[in-house]
């Protein structure tokens, strides 16, 4: 008896732990809930922000799937580069966040790329963390 | 320019357009917090800051999206989301006020300014007013930086701390501010 309940305390232990330090995922471990255009994304927020909200940013953690024209793309500090794709609106783009490693080294302003992330909502551009490419 | 939803941060600083020269903006901006205790150390980094500020007039706003945080543990981010700041229903925080003790001339070459932000600080949306110190920095090439560091109570902003993780989470959290901007 003693003996199981060791063994049970150790499995709770070591799952507890397990559970603890389980790490933050990345855009490729997450479900994609949707594939779009960078214009469409854009338009899909200012359209109806609260909508576009339940759509892309859901309330658990999913992933987007955005294909546009990189505007820009720069490093924004602490390893992180922000890819921007062109929305037809000079005001807004879609921000996309990526670790600097997970960056293809062959893409420039003006490619046309495909990006997954996770859409965290709208300030001025459209936000998406822990992006990867499709490629 | 399309009427969309994402300009509401200038058009807020529009009415002052007609004297302002001076207005400033990042996207990129970075804001983290700390939380310490005996328990453990929790901090979180958001790199997508968006803020504008008019050096004229003295108004700035900065605004960031709470899904954006990033924790070492997914945990974390889980009860932070989810449980305290519940951030499918309060997707946004934001900060508007102005910024005191440093005007457009002193900008014009390299020096750090001591700075005063006021304003209204809205988390969990609950609004509170707010101050802060902090120091406006233009380097020698003239880019233009800003930092402040302050501290936000969870209570303050009606958020619920369950018992049971209480003592793993400070009950005044540190926050960290820094934005550099470019000129709009």
């Amino acid at each position: 008896m003693l003996y199981v309940g060791l063994t049970l305390a150790a499995v709770a232990g070591g799952y507890a732990l397990l559970e603890y330090s389980r790490g933050v995922k990345g855009a490729d471990d997450l479900k994609v809930a949707a594939s779009v255009n960078a214009d469409q994304l854009l338009g899909d927020f200012n359209t109806d922000e609260a909508a576009a909200m339940a759509k892309y940013v859901g309330t658990t953690e999913q992933a987007v799937q955005v294909t546009g024209t990189i505007r820009s793309m720069g490093p924004t500090g602490d390893g992180k580069v922000t890819v921007v794709l062109e929305t037809g609106d000079a005001l807004a783009g879609i921000a996309c966040e990526f670790a600097e490693t997970d960056v293809p080294v062959d893409w420039r302003s003006g490619a046309t790329v495909t990006v997954r992330g996770i859409c965290t909502g709208l300030l001025m551009d459209v936000v998406l963390v822990r992006c990867s490419a499709v490629v | 320019m399309k009427n969309t939803k994402h300009v509401a941060l200038i058009l807020a600083l529009l009415p002052l357009a007609s004297q302002a020269q001076e207005r400033y903006m990042t996207r990129n901006g970075h804001i983290a917090f700390f939380s310490a205790t005996p328990m453990e150390n929790i901090e979180a980094n958001n790199h997508k800051v968006t803020s504008v500020w008019d050096a004229t007039t003295g108004a700035m706003q900065f605004a960031v999206l709470i899904k954006a945080f990033e924790f070492e543990k997914a945990l974390m981010q889980e009860h932070f989301n989810e449980n305290y700041m519940e951030s499918t229903t309060y997707p946004k925080a934001e900060f508007k006020g102005k910024l005191a003790g440093v005007n457009p001339d002193q900008l014009k070459k390299a020096g750090t300014f001591e700075v005063t932000v006021t304003g209204d600080l809205t988390i969990h949306g609950v609004t509170k007013p707010a101050t802060a110190k902090g120091k406006v920095t233009v380097d020698a090439s003239g880019a233009i930086s800003a930092a402040s560091d302050f501290i936000v109570k969870p209570e303050d902003h009606g958020i619920k701390i369950p018992g049971m993780v209480r003592k793993n989470i400070a009950e005044e959290i540190t926050v960290k501010v820094r934005l550099s901007y470019d000129k709009m």
